[in-house]
């Protein structure tokens, strides 16, 4: 079992485990954050599942840990990792069931004084237009073909049935479409299981909220994102619902065999992987692409439904209730990017599981609104607590591909936290920090609770001392509807 | 009849099961996988047959999990009667029966390959495995 003593202080916020601690390391791993963060790692697998990252063929540089890493299955929670297109792998288990699961922030020009007297109305319409919970039909119904092409066109097709307005698109990661889609990848059953979920919040910790901005830390990228100390912004947390979920079953089990067939020696059957350059990586990553296209429109129709209640809600009461798009990211994917690694500039799939890409001022794939403040980064908190926005940074692009965290990231079992308190106090302690809350299912608000998450400012606080992202705004709720 | 207690993690959902035989291993990984997130309704008025077949063992009872996973999702059945006609660490032929699930009580995404080993052993069949959440 791997220890912290085993693990080099490289510096305040980096902390390394060797390639030769372990025969089967193709790299070192870093684990990111200050030392609260670095030992927090230990009180469950996470370094461990973070060394077995480090033996898939391929990787380069390092296995990488953001601050809010827990342990997952295969890969952990906040893992980075990046392998060679040429001689690396694909694995779904790096990029999770819920196939980007994102952030999507709108923001109002609205004072929250101005607000408050319709807050109560406004999130029971917005609970009425977004539907949430477990399974569960979405605002949207889809024949097979538009659900083919949601696939393949993401939030291009929301824009093209009205669903988003053009400038939506410019905010969103890739531009709401992942290139290379294929919804022919994608099964029968995934399909089944998608067609009827558009436009839904889903459950467990996906989130919509209502937050007013506390803090603003950098004037200038704040004011080019619409940011304002004291206005209302809007943050939708949810992903692929289930049809990504059965696209990575799918592809986690039909690669069982895969290892073998390629030689590839995997330490952990959750992290079986293909080639990326053979017919399974190339069918996986056109059925993720897929899938994530599907998460896109989701949030993108979310967003429409959104915006319809702050109309319902609050037209003729409340002056400039529009909302306009900060940024959409996407944290759960493997992407292809091109990195300098070394002296060579390599093509390579970045996989984020439970991270955020953080690219910096002048990267060609930012939209010209952001091209000099940098990529807009949403790192939402625990259920009560604050969320921050954060712009990408040239040293992240050096030391993590242009990675960050991507939450707070949670320190306590759903079991621990539910024998902590019931969710009735949890929402009697939320109303008495001023916090709405509006849920189908109570005991999910106790697994919820804020005590069972890091602290996301000490998360916050190591991604920037770390030089992963700069601070721009802090924002807090004041109404959350729970899936 | 086998049991299962669930065990610690941090952010998703684990069960460690004991079991006499496979059918035994399989029942049991589908009741316990329904009492992290449903109560099962108490009529048996729907009937499915289902064949699978998989690699190996661990396999084929995540291919299992996530069958009944997927009946849950679309159709809003669990089944928790199961007639084995066959069961071997690579393929299954079952007969299912249920009815429409009670109550939510939670969220299960899928069942994962995470660390996941049968183990035969004296008293029959052990394995923990993770679902995500």
């Amino acid at each position: 079992m791997v220890h912290k003593d085993d693990f080099e202080q490289i510096n305040d916020y980096v902390w390394e485990l060797p390639q030769a601690y372990d025969g089967r390391m193709r790299v070192p791993a870093r684990i990111y954050g200050n030392e609260e963060v670095f030992e927090a790692a230990f009180r469950d697998n996470s370094a461990e599942q973070l060394m077995n990252v480090a033996m898939l063929p391929g990787i380069v540089k390092y296995a990488m840990a953001m601050p809010d890493v827990h342990q997952g299955y295969g890969f952990p929670i906040g893992g980075v990792a990046a392998f060679r297109w040429d001689e690396g792998i694909i694995s779904p288990g790096g990029v999770g069931y819920d196939i980007n699961c994102g952030v999507r922030m709108l923001a109002s020009q609205i004072d929250y004084p101005a607000l408050e007297p319709y807050l109560k109305d406004l999130i029971a319409t917005i609970d009425r237009n977004c539907p949430s919970g477990v399974g569960g039909k979405g605002a949207v119904a889809l024949s097979d073909k538009e659900l083919d092409d949601v696939l393949e066109r993401g939030a291009e097709w929301a824009l093209s049935k009205g669903y988003a307005q053009r400038d939506d698109l410019e905010r969103t990661e890739s531009r709401g479409r992942i290139a290379g889609a294929s919804a022919g990848a994608v099964g029968s059953r995934a399909k089944e299981r998608g067609r009827p979920q558009m436009g839904s919040l889903g459950a467990g910790n996906h989130f919509l909220e209502i937050d007013v901005v506390d803090e603003i830390y950098d004037a200038e990228a704040a004011a080019v994102m619409g940011l304002s100390r004291d206005r209302v912004v809007v943050q939708i947390h949810c992903g692929s619902r289930g049809l990504g979920h059965e696209v990575c079953g799918q592809y986690i089990q039909t690669l069982q065999d895969a290892p073998r067939r390629y030689g590839i020696d995997i330490p952990d059957r959750e992290l079986v992987a293909a080639p990326v350059d053979s017919r399974e990586g190339r069918d996986y990553l056109a059925a993720m692409a897929a899938a994530a296209n599907y998460a896109f429109a989701n949030r993108q129709i979310l967003a429409h439904f959104v915006r319809r209640s702050f109309e319902q809600t609050l037209a003729g009461k409340v002056k400039d209730w529009q909302l306009h798009q900060v940024y959409d990211v996407t944290h759960n994917i493997a992407k292809v990017e091109e990195h300098q690694v070394g002296s060579q500039r390599m093509r390579l799939i970045v996989h984020r599981k439970g991270a955020t890409r953080a690219f910096p001022p002048r990267h060609p794939e930012l939209p010209a609104v952001y091209r000099e403040i940098g990529q807009p980064v949403l790192v939402p908190g625990s259920m009560g607590t604050a969320s921050y926005v954060l712009v990408g940074t040239a040293s992240a692009m050096d030391d993590t591909f242009g990675s960050t965290c991507h939450g707070a990231g949670r320190t306590m079992s759903r079991n621990a936290a539910l024998k902590q308190a019931r969710g009735e106090q949890v929402r009697a302690d939320l109303s008495q920090q001023g916090i709405m809350v509006r849920t189908g299912s109570v005991k999910g608000l106790a697994e919820e609770a804020p005590y069972a998450y890091k602290d996301v400012s000490i998360v916050v606080e190591s991604v920037t001392g770390a030089g992963l992202a700069r601070k721009v705004a802090r924002v807090h709720p004041v109404a959350v509807i729970k899936g | 009849m086998g049991r299962w207690q669930e065990i610690e993690h941090t952010a998703d959902l684990g069960l460690h099961l004991w079991a006499a035989d496979l059918p035994d291993l399989f029942t049991t990984a589908a009741l316990g996988m329904f009492s992290l997130f449903i109560v099962p309704g108490d009529t048996l008025s729907a009937t499915k047959t289902l064949t699978l077949t998989a690699l190996d063992v661990e396999t084929l009872l995540v291919a299992w999990l996530n069958e009944l996973l997927y009946l849950v999702e679309v159709e809003g059945l669990a089944f928790t009667v199961f007639e084995f006609a066959q069961l071997t660490p690579t393929q299954l032929v079952v007969t299912l029966r249920g009815g429409p699930v009670l109550e939510y009580t939670g969220y299960v995404k899928a069942a994962t390959f995470h660390d996941l080993r049968v183990v035969a052993t004296p008293e029959g069949y052990e394995t923990e495995i993770v679902f995500d959440t």
